[in-house]
């Protein structure tokens, strides 16, 4: 217990790192909101006069506080360029985006962790090497390419769905989780191929350690070993990578929904750059960080239940 | 009546090659209830493949066997698999060299120790922890309740073997394989297993293949002896006729490459001292959650060394001897006390020379390292210095073309002293050295050292918890426990009138109560 309070209390100090680095690094980099707002031919007294209303005219270290004592209370200010609170704006894609990230997550164990296990338990024989020359495909396939892929073979071919038919989770729960599946299934797939051959190669380290044969000495069966023994083991080194994938995929949600016309997080991130509208910027940043963060610790508290050895 | 083992013209191949390698040749040996046999040989030598073969663990798709392995008139060779399980950790249980890797480290202690009942009975689990707790007494484990809920990395190595011994025996086996089971262990708590497997064997009537290359074990422990070599058993039969009158060349060898304890003159009085260390004292600090305790590993300790005399160093593992080293060397800095050098570039070799040798770099530039870092010598000239070098210590200048996955343990254990030889040191500090390599080869490392100093005149500080290997190489001795230097005196002091309790100790867990001068 106090392993994770310890843990949690570090997430927060790093939380509170990130969001000042930010915060400064938006207010030092070229580019003047107001002016990219009012166009070129703005008079220099209408620009003061807007950057006074934006407040940010006022000390650097001033707007920080105001921006992170109302951040914390889930308040990120006022869009630039729509007269719409940035939450507002945040709120109703955040599900999306989070719900794509899950669920290539939920994906991506679900191909991975079988195959992995199973590929090992049959190493050396016919199975095996196909399922590792499969793998190795698709490995190497980016996931926007796989998006292509998808949407022109489940999409276009066989007609499984519906390419751009994006369906609003209010209107049909059902026909919402059958399309986010496709675009989904184009994240993780490249990322269960690494968890496979993760898995699967500490797995047949874990076959050449002395504990293995030790099981066997006692009169354990193959299955009883495997399972009872080398996988608990073996899995140590997955949890880490998954914590990473984890955290890599919102990356991967972001470039997804742009292939597959989802209306996520993505599509503000894109055109606030765009158009410098700096404190949505900074709250989308500010939530991939969050995510990141807890996804560490989330695989921090699970080595810890694993591995008796990680100390407190 | 029928023999409890009987093996038979067993012969073992490997076929994961493309030509098959016959490992095991003929091999023969028959076992009776009770009875402690031990198998004797060099790393290679094909007792462990035999062992393993008789324990029916050989996996089955790259090893091609031939022969009779008949336990209890039951053939392992050719029985199903499931009959084979219902032996295995039932009648027939191992024990291996290294505790900590034997044991699953994510699995406590009791969960393993109670994994044979598991399979092999039909026991309720409280009726399972009963026979475990009492298992981990039998073995003679302080606080059994405390050791079953931990995880093999919370104990020491002896807790560790001593774990592995309960696990092996809980189900009252009819044979028990010892393979090399304590090897890794620290010479007293060596003698301690020796003494429980004695124990058990007693008690249980177990029956016990002993593997080892370490012939004073054997001969404390077993009853009968087969020597092997390159897959071939050269020599059987009861051990003291084995120990009196060996018949083989390479037995005598094998007996002979027991460090002996022979009567040499102690005449290094009266000279200089090349090394003083006064009253050091040097502590860690150890975090145990939120507290801080402070160990104290070495308590104000004096030593000398003096010109041209070879210093042993001995005690238990964790004493402090290593860090009294260290602190020598500068590798550590003393909290308080102070050492003088006479001479700069004291040079140190390490016990592991698998361990200490980068496995990247040809040895030709692990050897040169020090003279690149050190001095601005051409490279030429470093290169004319290795190769004196390596040949000063039987190598030949090929051997610096070479990495050091090319070579033997020996071998590395030359290049490490060749690299120690480099900045032609006056002292060099030899810690453990030989701990890690087969008898034989120890005995050529420690001729090399033999000769090294009275060629170059090279004075050795040699650190090592082998009382016989001591012997054989040391002018004078210091018996260091926990941080302080108990006893110090020339060999036959030590040897023949220990004066402190501790002193004795080691020299019987070594077998050296009685030594004949």
């Amino acid at each position: 217990m106090k392993y994770v309070l310890k843990k949690v209390l570090s997430c927060i100090i790093t939380l509170f790192i990130v969001s000042l680095l930010v915060f400064v690094a938006f207010s030092l980099i070229p580019g003047d909101p107001a002016l990219s707002r009012l166009g070129t031919n703005a008079t220099e007294a209408a620009l003061a006069s807007l950057r006074h209303q934006m407040g940010l005219d006022r000390p650097l270290a001033v707007r920080y506080f105001e921006w992170l004592a109302s951040a914390i209370r889930g308040d990120f200010g006022k869009s630039y360029s729509y007269s719409m609170t940035v939450t507002s704006m945040i709120a109703d894609k955040l599900p999306i985006t989070l719900t794509l990230m899950l669920y290539s997550m939920v994906l991506m164990v679900i191909i991975s962790v079988p195959l992995g296990v199973y590929a090992s338990y049959k190493e050396g024989t016919a199975i095996d090497k196909v399922i590792q020359i499969i793998n190795q495909i698709t490995m190497a396939i980016p996931p926007f390419f796989s998006g292509i892929l998808i949407t022109l073979i489940f999409g276009m071919t066989l007609k499984m769905f519906t390419p751009g038919g994006f369906v609003s989770v209010k209107i049909s729960p059902s026909r919402f989780f059958g399309f986010m599946f496709f675009p989904s299934l184009a994240i993780a797939l490249p990322k269960s191929a690494m968890v496979l051959n993760l898995l699967y190669s500490s797995l047949n380290a874990e076959k050449k350690k002395d504990y293995v044969r030790t099981a066997y000495s006692r009169g354990n069966k193959s299955k009883t070993v495997f399972f009872g023994h080398m996988l608990k083991n073996a899995s140590i080194p997955t949890i880490t990578f998954l914590g990473m994938a984890l955290a890599d995929m919102i990356a991967g949600s972001i470039i997804i929904e742009q292939v597959f016309g989802i209306p996520g997080l993505g599509r503000i991130l894109l055109t606030s750059i765009q158009n410098r509208d700096y404190p949505v910027v900074i709250a989308i940043i500010m939530l991939i960080a969050c995510v990141v963060i807890v996804s560490n610790l989330l695989v921090d508290i699970i080595y810890k239940l694993v591995d008796p050895r990680v100390k407190d | 009546m029928e023999k409890l083992l009987h093996v038979e013209d067993l012969n073992i191949e490997f076929h994961d090659h493309l030509i098959p390698e016959t490992v095991v040749f003929d091999f023969d040996l028959d076992m009776e209830c009770g009875e402690i046999v031990g198998l004797v040989g060099e790393s290679g030598s094909g007792k462990s493949m035999s062992a393993l073969a008789i324990a029916g663990l050989l996996s089955r798709h790259d090893m091609k066997k031939r022969g009779t392995i008949r336990f209890e008139g039951k053939d392992i060779l050719d029985c199903p698999r499931s009959e084979l399980r219902d032996l295995q950790g039932d009648e027939i249980c191992m024990i291996f060299q290294e505790p900590l890797t034997s044991l699953n480290p994510v699995k406590k202690i009791g969960w393993q120790v109670e994994e044979s009942l598991k399979i092999h009975t039909q026991m309720t689990p409280l009726e399972r922890k009963e026979r475990a707790l009492k298992a981990l007494a039998d073995v003679e484990l302080d606080d059994p309740e405390r050791v079953y809920d931990s995880y093999p990395h919370e104990l020491s190595g002896g807790m560790r073997q001593r774990v592995m011994i309960a696990a092996a025996t809980i189900g009252n086996p009819k044979l028990l394989i010892a393979d090399e089971p304590t090897t890794a262990l620290d010479v007293t708590v060596q003698s301690q297993i020796v003494e429980l497997l004695k124990k058990i064997n007693k008690e249980k009537n177990t029956a016990i293949l002993f593997i080892s290359h370490d012939l004073s074990l054997v001969s404390q422990l077993c009853h009968r002896v087969l020597v092997m070599k390159n897959g071939y058993v050269v020599e059987a039969g009861d051990v003291k006729t084995i120990f009196e009158s060996p018949k083989e060349e390479y037995t005598k060898k094998l007996i002979s490459a027991i460090p002996k304890c022979e009567k040499v003159k102690d005449d290094t009085d009266d000279i200089e001292n090349m090394v003083e260390v006064r009253d050091v004292c040097v502590s860690f600090t150890r975090k145990n959650g939120r507290k801080k305790e402070t160990v104290d590993v070495l308590k104000h300790v004096s030593i000398d060394i003096r010109e041209g005399e070879i210093l042993g160093l001995v005690g238990e593992s964790g004493c402090g001897k290593s860090t009294l080293a260290k602190t020598i060397i500068g590798l550590q800095k003393p909290d308080s006390g102070t050492i003088t050098q006479k001479y700069p570039n004291t040079q140190m070799i390490f016990q592991d020379p698998y361990g200490s040798l980068n496995p990247a770099r040809k040895v030709g530039l692990i050897m040169e390292e020090p003279i690149r870092n050190l001095t601005d010598m051409s490279p030429e000239d470093r290169r004319r210095l290795a190769e004196e070098m390596i040949t000063k210590v039987g190598l030949g200048v090929e051997y610096l073309s070479r990495y050091p996955s090319e070579l033997s343990g020996g071998q590395r254990q030359r290049v490490c002293i060749a690299t120690a030889l480099m900045l032609r040191p006056r002292l060099i500090i030899a810690d453990e050295p030989v701990s890690a390599l087969d008898v034989t080869i120890q005995a050529e490392v420690l001729k090399l050292m033999d000769k090294l100093h009275k060629d170059m005149g090279i004075s050795f500080l040699f650190i090592s918890h082998d009382l016989r290997v001591v012997h054989q190489m040391c002018d004078r001795i210091l018996v260091m426990k926990s941080g302080v230097i108990v006893e110090q005196g020339y060999r036959s002091e030590i040897y023949e009138h220990p004066k402190h309790e501790y002193t004795k100790e080691l020299l019987k867990s070594a077998g050296l109560t009685n030594i004949s001068v």
